[in-house]
């Protein structure tokens, strides 16, 4: 056990201070930071508010066109009305042309009315713009002029103003769990999402680390000193305990950093009910067990993979067995999203390669049975114990092996050998 | 009671075998040379002494008692190649090797100021290792091998990358030790760098042992039939009946007398050719001993396919 600790802490110690764990550390909340401020700031400032001109004669459309514009749900323009006079066209023109923001315009819209005697004939609406590419001015407009035609056409049908204004008002779906809580359905799936793919990071991260150490001692040959001293399995746990725990300090940061930041009130006060986000109690609490044990089980088996290959390019070769039981459970992320309790949904998140991921997954978005909590972890266990049994034969072996790749009947002899 | 003790061991990987039938003992105190080519065996043995590998047949018996793990914390051992975490400070490094082997830290530490100081170091020791020249970095391993004072010494090649000034440094130090009493293991197939240090030798070839006992008893076998030989001017004299062979490096020349041949009469021979500044007549080298048994019993001397594992 003494030298287990040793080694771990080594490892610990050694990782911790490395720049590229700091670096890590330290950037990854601060771009979650930056990200869902940021995300909440550009959605602010996508609120085009472009200054364009109406040509049109006909009232009250433009108007109302020009309030919608300037005071809309998703616009802040500056809109002048303008009659349509002979000459106005090659004014605007230069206007467009004007190098300084503040005497041109971003466009102009000419409203030509429709010829046609039918009421419900609509006029012609053509846009001449400064960009083409200004997608998102032009989607404003003709959002506000879908929302002022349709008005309009309410108001000749001899609907209330006030009727109209509650027709068109926007709606809100609350999402109620099963609990009886009353939550957004958002914000849980972006939670779990969020674990998940930290999780998934970590582990990926984490274990390749474990294999990456195995290949570099192996290299160095500081491992002949280390077996002169001590057993293979207490390196491999050694290894497996300190990497881990370097794995564990940068998921608690994170965590940390993630409460801080959406709790705080300056994020409720830039991003509104956007950064609400949070992580509950029972989330991290799962999350935590869910990734020791899941990182356990994946740098088990990249330990065995690191013991194997001699050096980073061979280990790419073979790192496919950690990914695609990965990959598989990506794969499967829909299909617990859209029923997180269907039998399809329970049996995979049972997988014990899977159980990390899914079964956190689904502990985020809707509790499942306690018993499936505890087969789970049960399950996941026992796999551990098969696949570290597994891996410190191949270690004991295989770090002994250079220059040679093991085909497979060698590695199930290597097994034998005790 | 021998301080190592090997009785008919025997190592295979795969098909190849890398040691076969191999049987030696050290006692303490004593220098012991484990020699031989690459690849005849040396590493694979040194890995069944200190429980790396197991043997396949034959027993390994270190202080007087079958082979246990607790036994490896009297035992220090600097591998062939350098086995050192390369990120690691160099006194980090040392302290963690010290703690493995059983020293808490505050020794560890003391004593591994005390050999930097002595192997001249101390510059480095708050450097990373990977900063560090190859013979600095043999130096912290060879210190790595010794901070817990062990009584059993295992050096497999520890002159590589070193110059010769910190070569006679080590080989100084490892006097130093064996004359303290404890018990030194050398393996290297430079057999000219440890002919003089080596009180007992055992010489392998191809997994079996070629030679094995008492240096000076060995060397002693063989009549001193070797002349190292300085000269300026004609070289007609090596055409001397007595030489069986010689080989002239432009001045210098090594030549072996044949049987019962007199040294006198090829020193008169030569002096009336050319001048001599030097005449030796010497033993042969051990390697030369090694290459005249390994002809006899084998033909040629096949350096092998390496093993390595």
């Amino acid at each position: 056990m003494h030298n287990i600790l040793l080694i771990a802490k080594r490892e610990y110690l050694e990782r911790i201070r490395t720049k590229a764990f700091i670096v890590a550390t330290i950037l990854i909340p601060t771009l979650m930071a930056g990200g869902i401020f940021g995300t909440a700031y550009i959605a602010d400032k996508t609120k085009s508010n472009s200054h364009i001109a109406i040509v049109s004669s006909q009232q009250p459309l433009s108007t109302d066109l020009q309030n919608e514009l300037e005071h809309g749900k998703d616009s802040q323009m500056v809109v002048d009305v303008v009659p349509p006079t002979p000459e106005i066209r090659s004014e605007l023109d230069a206007k467009i042309r004007e190098k300084s923001r503040e005497k041109g315009i971003d466009g102009y819209l000419w409203i030509t009315p429709s010829t046609s005697t039918d009421p419900a004939a609509r006029p012609t609406f053509d846009y001449t713009a400064r960009s083409a590419a200004d997608i998102v001015t032009n989607t404003t407009i003709t959002d506000a002029l879908r929302v002022v035609l349709l008005r309009e056409h309410l108001a000749h049908s001899g609907l209330q103003p006030a009727s109209i204004a509650t027709l068109m008002a926007p709606v809100e779906v609350n999402t109620i769990d099963v609990g009886g809580q009353r939550g957004s359905s958002r914000n849980s799936f972006y939670v779990a999402y969020v674990l998940f793919l930290l999780m998934y990071m970590v582990v990926l991260l984490y274990g390749m680390n474990v294999a990456r150490s195995i290949i570099e001692e192996k290299n160095s040959r500081i491992f002949e000193v280390l077996l002169s001293t001590i057993r293979a399995e207490d390196i491999l746990a050694g290894k497996i305990i300190g990497v881990g725990g370097v794995g564990i300090t940068q998921v608690v940061v994170w965590i940390l950093a993630a409460f801080i930041i959406t709790a705080s009130p300056l994020a409720a006060h830039i991003a509104g009910a956007t950064a609400m986000a949070t992580i509950s109690a029972t989330q991290g609490i799962f999350f935590i067990i869910y990734f020791a044990l899941g990182y356990v089980l994946y740098s088990s088996v990249a330990a065995a993979l690191g013991a194997m290959t001699n050096s980073e390019q061979e280990l790419q070769q073979l790192n496919m067995f950690l990914m695609i039981p990965l990959f598989f459970c990506l794969m499967m992320l829909p299909v617990i999203t859209s029923n997180p309790s269907s039998p399809l949904a329970r049996l995979v998140s049972l997988i014990p390669f899977c159980t990390p991921l899914l079964m956190n997954f689904r502990v985020s978005l809707s509790m499942p049975q306690p018993w499936e909590i505890a087969l789970s972890i049960v399950l996941m266990i026992a796999t551990i114990y098969a696949v570290l049994w597994v891996a410190s034969r191949i270690y004991r072996v295989g770090i002994l092996m250079y220059g040679k790749k093991p085909n497979l009947p060698e590695i199930l002899r290597w097994l034998k050998y005790s | 009671m021998p301080i190592v003790e090997l009785q008919h061991v025997r190592k295979a990987y795969d098909t190849k075998i890398a040691v076969a039938d191999l049987s030696f003992r050290i006692e303490p105190g004593s220098m012991f040379g484990l020699l031989g080519p690459n690849g005849s065996g040396k590493t694979s043995t040194i890995r069944m002494m200190i429980g790396i590998t197991v043997p396949d047949s034959g027993t390994v018996t270190l202080f007087g008692q079958p082979f246990t793990r607790a036994s490896l914390t009297r035992v220090g051992y600097l591998p062939e190649e350098r086995g050192l975490y390369k990120k690691m400070k160099v006194m980090d490094q040392l302290i963690f090797l010290g703690q493995l082997h059983g020293l808490d830290a505050t020794t560890a530490s003391k004593r591994a100021h005390i050999w930097c100081e002595k192997m001249e170091i101390t510059d480095a020791v708050l450097k990373k290792t990977e900063e560090l020249s190859k013979g600095m970095q043999q130096k912290i391993q060879f210190i790595a091998a010794l901070l817990h004072e062990p009584d059993l010494i295992i050096m497999d090649e520890p002159f590589s990358g070193l110059d010769p000034v910190n070569a006679v440094l080590l080989m100084d130090t490892l006097v130093d030790l064996r004359d303290q009493g404890r018990t030194i293991l050398f393996s290297t197939h430079r057999m000219d760098q440890v002919e003089k240090l080596c009180d007992n030798i055992c010489l392998i070839h191809n997994g079996h042992v070629v030679l094995s006992g008492a240096m000076r008893e060995i060397k002693s076998r063989y009549p001193a039939n070797r002349v190292a030989l300085n000269f300026e001017g004609d070289a007609s004299f090596l055409n001397h009946p007595s030489i069986e062979s010689s080989k002239n490096y432009s001045g210098r020349a090594e030549i072996k007398l044949r049987d019962g041949a007199d040294p006198q009469a090829l020193l008169a021979d030569a002096v009336t050719k050319a001048r001599i500044t030097r005449f030796e007549v010497m033993e042969p080298t051990l390697e030369e001993i090694f290459i005249e048994k390994v002809t006899a019993e084998y033909g040629e001397v096949n350096t092998g396919s390496k093993v390595d594992a």
